[in-house]
């Protein structure tokens, strides 16, 4: 088991679902190539998943459930994702019931549990329309109030699961009055509805994640009682942009799962195959091709996690941090993909060669997590509204500010804590500027320095750890200049070149959620993490596009790099900061037996 | 923030101790409708004379989260925390300004702001405000004033 108490649900799943090399594992690769094809709803996976009670894991402890933490979370739709994305994210349409467990009564809470828990209930969301996309108050499905209730009308297209689920959460309009007030949230049950009252659309044939219930829902004359209203009527928006917060972020681990199987397949082939009498991993441009893109994956890492643990200390801070993670780590693990595949060559392409096609299927996939939930230029442009907010307030920052950041950060930061529950009504609409990851990046500068007199640290690389937090500490303050000096704008006509900025702000929140993460987990991670060659990699990968850096790298880094990729391949470990252990050859069959010679060993 | 440096003060208030309460309430939801439609006309190139402060802010191209990030610059200026929802449940300049001057303390905010001439115009404030914005060169010259 996991030293880590939060990684160890992952692993159980892991070892339970089996490698999905082998073809009679569940979600094997073989099997979700055939569901791909055949395009059909992965119903028997789906069950597997409810029979093994994952689901209790999207409950919260509070509401009758077991989830306790968002890094747990994030760590097993991993290991979903790593074998198919189109089941991960048809399980994972649950983490919608965290708009109930943040605004629900008790009763609504008690109901949704007990469906989810006991009755393998399902849901969905149903925001978006036909004619309106993202414009949420734009939208054309209403909500007449009647005694007792409201009378839906419209419908929601295009809504993933909207046939196969038994709640859908819906957007509609209370008030004929435009403005923020006019939309109200709705927890519908199918299962109390007149069903000659509402009807499914079609499914929508897609590029990726084929074997969806991608569809949509509509309402005619539809009665719904009052109860399933969430909130107050006209509190419909500020609910669905606080839930967003929480799936942005998350969305990041179905990336992080698809760029795991990316590594591993073109690994799979790059010590194998042969040509000029190396293998393509001995050759110099693949092999740092490889690097490059494990390293980016070892930075998104300390984003994603960073987040899904600061999401227990600082929910009224994710109108910022939610909107980096979903545009920093969705994008650039799609650079990941992109760039082993070269290394890969034409086998990237094929569906039926190569670990059974698995690559050209990840690809698809993966290409819609970037865009659905809010697609990277609504994260961006959410980000540049708040810039000057987030100026101001690193500006005004004193002893006392830097004390409560320095105490959150270590919470934040620090695997081996544990993280208080988490309190969805702390969600804000906007955190009035504060970021503590950026904003505390002064205190890990100190916190180097004093690295100095530990005799654990090397002093080189830490120079070199010091020398780019420096520069990142620089280009953060070129920053705050130019957003203080930039022609701002509210609405939707904001000049690209903010988007450019609002990506470096990325880039930079990047750098310093690394940092964090090494400095807080040096002696806690394994040895490849402590000695922090990665991080003075990664530093400079996230610094490169914005400044001409000294090139103070050695080869020596890149080559360590290369080895520990190598062992975590050979391993059969997750390709992370905590690289947990995935299911090994066996089937599932054998594991308990396998599993029980395991212990009697130890 | 020092609202001196900001340069966000209300143009148009005209502070005076001697008047009676109701007058201060006046002259609060003046200034404050004042400073709001300098925004308005600082960030969306706006001519003063077209802004109603009785419509909501929505017809003048803004939308929902810009709503809520003013907020944050309104928090600034009357150095109180609002509501992120301030100009959802109250959407026009008027009934805005009203709640704030009924809900909150906002006197000693407004009292801090120098007075100033109230013919001002749209060219000259961004000057200004980099006369004024001091280490934070002219940081809050979108913000009008």
């Amino acid at each position: 088991m996991h030293q880590l108490k939060q990684y160890q649900i992952a692993e159980a799943l892991e070892r339970d679902l089996g490698n999905p090399g082998h073809p009679e594992s569940t979600m094997s690769f073989k099997r979700v190539m055939e569901l791909d094809e055949s395009e059909e709803f992965p119903e028997a996976e789906v069950d597997w998943l409810y029979n093994w009670k994952l689901q209790d894991y999207y409950v919260p402890e509070n509401c009758g459930g077991k989830f306790t933490s968002f890094e747990e979370f994030v760590a097993f739709v991993r290991v979903m994702s790593r074998r198919d994305q189109t089941i991960a994210i048809a399980f994972t349409t649950m983490f919608w019931s965290f708009l109930t467990w943040m605004a629900g009564t008790d009763d609504q809470k008690k109901k949704l549990s007990q469906f989810i828990r006991e009755e393998k209930g399902t849901m969905c969301l149903a925001y978006s329309e036909r004619a309106h996309g993202s414009d949420l108050i734009g939208g054309d499905v209403t909500a007449k109030k009647v005694e007792g209730g409201y009378l839906l009308n419209g419908e929601k297209w295009p809504i993933n699961r909207a046939t196969r689920s038994g709640v859908t959460f819906v957007l509609a309009k209370t008030s004929e009055e435009e403005g923020a007030r006019c939309l109200s949230l709705f927890m519908v049950d199918k299962r109390q509805l007149d069903p000659s009252t509402y009807y499914h659309l079609p499914k929508i044939l897609t590029h990726g994640i084929r074997a969806s219930d991608m569809s949509g829902i509509g309402f005619k004359d539809c009665f719904i009682p009052e109860d399933m209203r969430l909130k107050d009527e006209g509190s419909g928006l500020e609910l669905a942009l606080k839930g967003f917060q929480i799936t942005r972020m998350l969305c990041a681990a179905f990336s992080h799962g698809a760029a795991d199987t990316a590594m591993r397949t073109t690994l799979n082939f790059a010590v194998d195959r042969v040509i000029y009498n190396k293998t393509v991993f001995d050759i110099p441009q693949p092999r740092q091709t490889l690097v490059d893109a494990f390293i980016d994956m070892l930075v998104c890492d300390c984003e994603t996690i960073g987040a899904a643990r600061g999401f227990h200390i600082i929910p009224e801070q994710f109108s910022v941090w939610a909107a980096v993670v979903k545009y920093f780590v969705t994008i650039k693990l799609e650079e990941v993909i992109n760039s082993v595949y070269v290394v890969l060559g034409s086998r990237f392409y094929m569906r039926d060669e190569h670990d059974y096609g698995i690559f050209q299927k990840l690809l698809r996939d993966n290409s819609i997590i970037s865009m659905f939930d809010g697609s990277s230029v609504v994260n961006l442009h959410a980000l540049i509204l708040q810039f000057r907010q987030i100026a101001k307030y690193r500006s005004r920052r004193n002893q006392k500010t830097m004390e409560g950041i320095q105490s959150r950060l270590d919470t934040i930061f620090s695997l081996e804590k544990s993280v208080p529950p988490f309190e969805p009504e702390k969600l804000g609409l906007f955190g009035r500027g504060a970021d503590d990851v950026l904003q505390g990046l002064e205190i890990a500068w100190e916190q180097l320095q004093e690295l100095n007199m530990e005799a654990d640290v090397d002093a080189d690389v830490l120079e070199k750890i010091t020398t780019l937090t420096t520069i990142v500490l620089e280009e953060l303050d070129a920053f705050d200049e130019r957003i203080a000096n930039s022609g701002f704008e509210h609405g939707h006509d904001q000049d690209p070149e903010l988007f450019e900025l609002a990506k470096k702000y990325c880039d930079l929140h990047a750098a310093a959620a690394s940092v964090h993460t090494w400095i807080y987990n040096r002696t806690i991670l394994d040895d490849f993490f402590a000695k922090g060659e990665w991080l003075v990699l990664g530093l400079y990968r996230c610094l490169r596009p914005w400044r001409s850096l000294p090139n103070i790298v050695p080869k020596a880094y890149s080559e360590n790099v290369a080895q520990h990729l190598l062992k975590l391949h050979q391993e059969n470990k997750m390709f992370s900061i905590v690289p947990i252990q995935l299911a090994q050859t066996d089937t599932q069959e054998e594991k308990p037996h396998a599993s029980a010679e395991l212990q009697l060993q130890a | 923030m020092q609202v001196q440096n900001s340069n966000s003060k209300p143009n148009d208030v005209m502070v005076q101790s001697d008047v009676d309460t109701t007058n201060q309430s006046v002259d609060s939801v003046q200034a404050i409708q004042n400073w709001m439609v300098n925004q308005l006309v600082e960030q969306l190139s706006l001519d003063a004379k077209n802004i109603d402060v009785t419509e909501p802010l929505t017809r003048y191209g803004l939308d929902s989260i810009d709503a809520v990030t003013i907020v944050g610059e309104l928090e600034d200026w009357l150095e109180v925390e609002l509501p992120s929802t301030l100009f959802w449940d109250y959407p026009t300049i008027q009934k805005s300004a009203q709640y704030l001057v009924e809900e909150f303390d906002v006197s000693a905010a407004l009292n801090n702001a120098e007075p100033a001439a109230p013919s001002e115009t749209k060219e000259a404030k961004p000057e200004a405000s980099e006369k004024s914005g001091k280490g934070w060169g002219g940081f809050w010259k979108g913000l009008g004033g």
